[in-house]
């Protein structure tokens, strides 16, 4: 008889809605199976996206921080001499930053050689400086009081003194109830006011501040200013910056040194990336590895069901089909742990900006990366499963096994 | 070439199958020819029986026709389709519409219900799925399934489950329905229901080939051809007496 060619309509055709229904239906017949793969790319997501949401959860809270206490606080301190010796500012240059324009208020800070002793029984270290200062340090610093009052004009020349928060902490001063008195060179100065915390001055939380003419009155001290704290105007921070040092030491401005205390934080922000992205590579490894459990598992399930295969060839699948349907399995079930992943993840940054008291700030685009990436893992750990069962000899496939 | 319908004793249809000295060898020392030189002709609308001990070479030529394998030599057509110029997606697409199998453990998607796996017949024509299920649902019931179209594969008893997997063969109207040892896992009165139904879909129009070890089946087939090491031993196509058929 005569051959004719193979007819066109013959051709195998798969409707992608049934490509993604025979991918599928390979999981809901094996759910615990199913789930527990899941849990290793759930875990990876769950890291990254939580790593991600803490990060930026923090790093929002601390720009809000930043923004809050001004990036326009400077410091001015002696620096060091091309020797290595510690050297201090002139005792006019106070008033002489303070004819720079753009500054808006100046304090100086003189840092004595004493310390301060809750009473006269102990002289333990306890790491606290004593600093005469300005009574308007207060407003340079934008600073607030817990309790109590600030230095002025008269208490500055009384024995008394300002603790920061954590000098108050130290000498065991939680308020000022029942005026409570501290030793400073054996002198008793009484507490007038205890400060807040000051993010942008740590060194000031760990003094006792008195006022300069006290500290000349009832400790002999010589005054010569350690540092300079200053706020300017917003936008010439920088124009001032620069003029600091030949303002200050016209001879020498090599020696002084200036400092924006807001870099500090700035700095602690950037250091957090670093940190971020060394967990969010965790995460990855932890991605990787649950890529490896899927692979695991889908060439597992493709010995389970060489019937299944050899039934679906029968049936006219092609290779292509078959390979399809477990790549598409794949990635389905690193769909589920992708989901379960960003919905733990999103969970814990919540949980954990909550209890730190920061603004939750959870990116949209960690998420749909976080998910995106599990589908890109799940195919591609499906890819060796899918090109293994689409290579099973149907013939043999469908033979009985015993 | 006649327009009536065709029952099995009735071999006037155009040629389906056709096989023109087949060889298949598996490789060995020496190598082992589990087909040998098999010519084989099938008309439209005949109930034929490939019969052979175990080892015989029969699942192997079953294979062959299904196009799950290749021959080594030979040729062999297809509704006048010559098999050996298809690339593997052509024959893939020439299962999934002019070949219907149904295996001897029947490969049932245990979590699909009768009508789903009797679609799975249609799934790889590109068939829309409504209609994949309405014409299930349809040849379900053409045999006897009516009852159980919405129970799992796995509530189904041998028989249904046979008859959901020879529904399945049917559903896309094949050429020709290979039944691979079709009773081999039933019970005897379970397997005189399968016969009869097969009978009855030839009856109906389908061409089938089963191929079977059971000497007494295939003597219940209007046509028999014994396979003996590959080689063609018989080839008896004689009409049967009615007694002969009424065996099943």
């Amino acid at each position: 008889m005569m051959l004719r060619r193979p007819r066109r309509q013959w051709r195998s055709r798969l409707r992608p809605i049934d490509a993604v229904a025979s991918g599928a239906s390979g999981l809901r017949g094996r759910k615990g199976r199913t789930l527990l793969t899941a849990v290793g790319i759930a875990i990876g997501i769950a890291s990254m996206i939580g790593v991600l949401g803490i990060s930026a959860s923090s790093k929002a809270d601390l720009i809000a921080e930043i923004d809050q206490l001004g990036t326009n606080l400077l410091q001015v301190q002696g620096g060091t001499t091309i020797f290595g010796e510690g050297a201090s500012l002139q005792e006019e240059a106070p008033a002489m930053v303070r004819r720079i324009t753009p500054v808006t208020s100046a304090a100086a800070i003189s840092k004595l050689d004493t310390d301060v002793q809750r009473n006269e029984f102990t002289d333990e270290r306890n790491g606290l400086d004593v600093l005469a200062v300005e009574i308007h340090l207060i407003d340079t610093l934008e600073g607030q009081l817990a309790h109590g009052r600030f230095l002025d004009r008269a208490t500055s020349q009384l024995p008394t003194v300002v603790l920061g928060s954590v000098a108050a902490d130290r000498l065991g001063l939680t308020d000022l109830t029942g005026g409570p008195t501290v030793q400073i060179a054996g002198r008793t100065f009484a507490v007038i006011g205890i400060l807040d915390p000051l993010p942008l001055n740590p060194d000031i939380d760990r003094s006792a501040l008195i006022g300069t003419p006290a500290a000349i009155e009832f400790l002999d001290a010589e005054i010569h200013p350690t540092a300079i704290l200053l706020r300017a105007e917003p936008d010439h921070v920088e124009a001032v910056r620069a003029v600091l040092p030949r303002t200050v030491n016209p001879a020498d401005p090599n020696e002084v040194a200036v400092s924006r205390p807001s870099d500090a934080l700035e700095a602690r922000a950037r250091v957090d990336e670093n940190l971020r992205n060394l967990l969010v590579g965790l995460g990855a490894v932890a991605l990787v590895v649950g890529g490896v459990g899927i692979a695991n598992v889908m060439i597992i399930s493709v010995l389970e069901r060489r019937g299944e295969i050899g039934l679906r060839r029968a049936l006219g699948a092609t290779r292509t089909h078959i390979a399809s349907q477990f790549v598409l399995e794949s990635a389905l079930l690193a769909a589920i742990g992708g989901l379960f992943g960003a919905v733990m993840g999103a969970m814990v940054t919540y949980g954990y900006a909550t209890r730190q008291g920061w603004r939750i700030d959870l990116p949209a685009e960690a998420l749909g990366a976080g998910i995106g990436a599990a589908l890109v893992f799940g195919a591609l750990a499906g890819l060796y499963p899918a090109v293994r069962a689409a290579r099973l000899d149907p013939a043999d496939a469908v033979r009985p096994r015993g | 070439m006649t327009q009536e319908p065709r029952g099995g004793q009735n071999l006037v249809g155009d040629t389906v199958l056709e096989l023109v000295d087949v060889t298949k060898q598996y490789p060995g020392n020496p190598p082992v020819r589990a087909v040998d030189r098999v010519s084989l002709h099938v008309s439209e609308g005949e109930l034929l029986a490939i019969v052979g001990p175990s080892g015989s070479g029969k699942s192997t030529l079953m294979n062959l026709i299904g196009t799950l394998d290749r021959p080594d030599a030979g040729r062999l057509s297809i509704e006048g389709v010559d098999t050996a110029s298809m690339s593997d997606a052509a024959l893939a697409g020439l299962r999934a519409r002019r070949i219907g199998f149904v295996f001897q453990q029947f490969h049932l998607m245990e979590n699909l219900s009768a009508v789903a796996n009797v679609a799975t017949g249609l799934l790889y024509q590109g068939t829309l799925g409504k209609v994949r299920r309405k014409r299930a649902t349809e040849t379900c019931r053409r045999v006897g399934l009516g009852h159980r179209l919405h129970h799992t594969a796995a509530q189904l008893s041998g028989g249904e489950r046979q008859r959901v997997a020879i529904a399945r063969a049917i559903v896309s109207d094949p050429a020709i329905v290979l039944a691979d040892e079709p009773t081999g896992n039933l019970d005897s009165r379970t397997s005189n229901e399968i016969v009869a139904l097969l009978r009855q879909l030839n009856d109906e129009g389908s061409t089938i080939l089963v191929i079977t070890h059971d000497r007494d089946l295939a003597a219940s087939f209007p046509r028999r051809i014994a396979l003996n090491d590959g080689l063609v031993a018989d080839d008896d196509s004689r009409p049967l007496l009615d007694s002969g058929a009424d065996r099943s």
